[in-house]
């Protein structure tokens, strides 16, 4: 599964939409699959993918069911697949209900059982879990994980780190237009440089010292140093020793992967 | 084919079905109540009637309800995430363009069967006309349908590129206005190509009005048949390749 992350318009739903051939892209090329993606071979390459971007699709003045039947005589596909896809995401039991009366959760997981019904080995989903209340964020959030234990691969993009980063096996972090991170939760991690927290027999005096070198922040009784590296905490501490300043406890600021994004995307859209 | 099968289930619950049903019938209960009112006899029994129905409705009101069924079948694509639904799956865009002008064809069919319905039970229940309607004008409905298709098609890639329902309805009644001129002023080579105008002439067929003789020809069948087909072909083919090009925002 691919976390893909950003504040709101930083171009997720664009990147999306350029890897469905639904946007071009103004420069570079597109790959998907092993194969290039152009207007002209999208349609090929579109069989194996399923999607949905920005709003969950669905004919209002029809029902679940007819929407679901709609997919299948279009992509002619077989009842155990369109009910395999209904019982997937557990809509079996709404499919009388005209779409319009659906709640938005219902539409989410009716589009995503329209993008499943053909059993794609891309499943895109943008914003999946926009509007849902937590127990249907959770709901999907399981739905996925199963569906990428199957050997779908799954892309799903979010503004809301939390949503995705427990999920996700790769992230990639976007914020701009640009592409500022892609690898592993443990990779995004160790990219960062948590601050260092110093508690002294004398903070202040201590603070004053260390602000001379670094980013200082008095916290209470403890100082906070930025964008140490270990030779830095080392000469720190040294300094702070030959000045007479007691140093009773050095650590690492626990840092959470929020921190991280916020820090990689400058605070924007959370 | 599946695109087509997909767009005939969309139609379930539509409005489509109050356009193709209200829109003839007011044409016939228009032309029956002139002349009721008016105490005006058929004087030519059968083709009186199909006068006094066929003229006004062929000149506007039939281009306009083209338009809104082609907005309608449309409008529901511009919703929530269609669109973006549409355009991701292996469908090609001819296919999508072909399963709306099914659509609409057989809306066209439907609405040409609704009026002549219309028009026979006003001749024998209203009128006490002798017989049935004259098999021509089951000829003349044919072609008819035949004629609606390149304004459908047209209408459908207005509605298909434009998000608003009304605009694709103004430019049709545009069009309907520019094809009376065109149809007054009989200027053939015009007609044969503008959509709205060989619709109009079309119903216009063994009328003896605008630019037509009073009698039905073969020649004159074949030309609106011929010209028909092509401009319907030309408008798919074009849209299927708009849409191709086009990008989704």
């Amino acid at each position: 599964m691919y976390g893909f992350l950003g504040p709101n318009g930083s171009g997720k739903s664009t990147t999306m939409k350029m890897l469905l051939s639904l946007v071009r892209p103004t420069r570079g090329e597109i790959e998907l699959m092993g194969r290039p993606l152009q207007r002209s071979t999208r349609r090929t390459l579109l069989a194996d993918t399923g999607s949905l971007i920005e709003a969950p699709p669905g004919y209002g003045h029809l029902t679940g069911g007819e929407n679901m039947r709609l997919v299948q005589r279009l992509l002619g596909l077989s009842d155990k697949q369109v009910n395999r896809a209904v019982h997937t995401v557990r809509l079996q039991d709404q499919l009388d209900k005209k779409v319009r009366n659906y709640s938005l959760g219902m539409k989410q997981r009716l589009g995503i059982a329209m993008a499943l019904a053909r059993e794609p080995r891309l499943l895109i989903l943008d914003e999946p879990t926009n509007g849902l209340d937590p127990a249907g964020i959770e709901e999907i959030r399981g739905l996925l994980t199963q569906l990428a234990s199957r050997g779908t691969t799954v892309m799903v993009s979010s503004h809301l780190l939390g949503e995705i980063d427990k999920t996700a096996t790769m992230l990639g972090i976007l914020s701009n237009g640009k592409l500022l991170f892609q690898g592993t939760r443990d990779q995004l991690l160790a990219r960062s440089t948590p601050d260092v927290l110093i508690d002294s027999s004398n903070p202040r005096h201590a603070a004053s010292l260390a602000t001379q070198r670094h980013p200082t922040r008095l916290d209470g009784p403890t100082v906070r140093l930025s964008g140490l590296t270990q030779a830095d905490t080392a000469a720190a501490v040294a300094m702070l020793v030959h000045e007479g300043i007691g140093v009773h406890g050095v650590r690492h600021d626990t840092q959470s992967l929020e921190d991280v994004f916020m820090d990689l995307t400058g605070g924007g859209g959370l | 084919m599946g695109s087509v099968q997909a767009e005939f289930l969309k139609l379930k619950r539509s409005m489509s079905w109050a356009v193709v049903i209200v829109l003839p019938l007011m044409a016939v209960i228009t032309g029956t109540t002139n002349t009721v009112v008016s105490g005006q006899q058929l004087d030519d029994g059968w083709k009186t009637l199909w006068l006094r129905v066929i003229v006004f409705y062929g000149l506007f009101p039939l281009a306009v309800g083209v338009a809104a069924l082609a907005s309608l079948i449309w409008r529901v694509e511009h919703r929530d995430g269609n669109w973006n639904a549409l355009m991701g799956r292996r469908v090609s865009s001819l296919e999508i363009v072909l399963g709306k002008a099914a659509v609409l064809a057989a809306l066209m069919a439907a609405m040409q069967l609704v009026l002549l319905a219309g028009t026979v039970l006003a001749g024998k229940l209203i009128f006490g006309l002798p017989g049935f309607i004259p098999s021509e004008y089951l000829l003349v409905s044919v072609i008819i349908v035949l004629a609606c298709l390149p304004v459908a098609t047209l209408q459908s890639a207005l509605s298909m590129l434009m998000r608003s329902f009304a605009a694709p309805i103004a430019i049709a009644l545009l069009g309907a206005v520019v094809s009376v001129g065109l149809l007054l002023a009989e200027i053939n080579g015009l007609i044969a190509v503008v959509p709205y105008a060989l619709l109009g002439r079309a119903t216009q067929l063994g009328t003896g009005y605008f630019a037509d003789s009073g009698s039905i020809t073969t020649g004159t069948m074949l030309l609106l048949i011929v010209a028909s087909a092509g401009l319907t072909a030309l408008t798919v083919v074009a849209t299927a390749a708009g849409l191709d090009r086009r990008d989704i925002r």
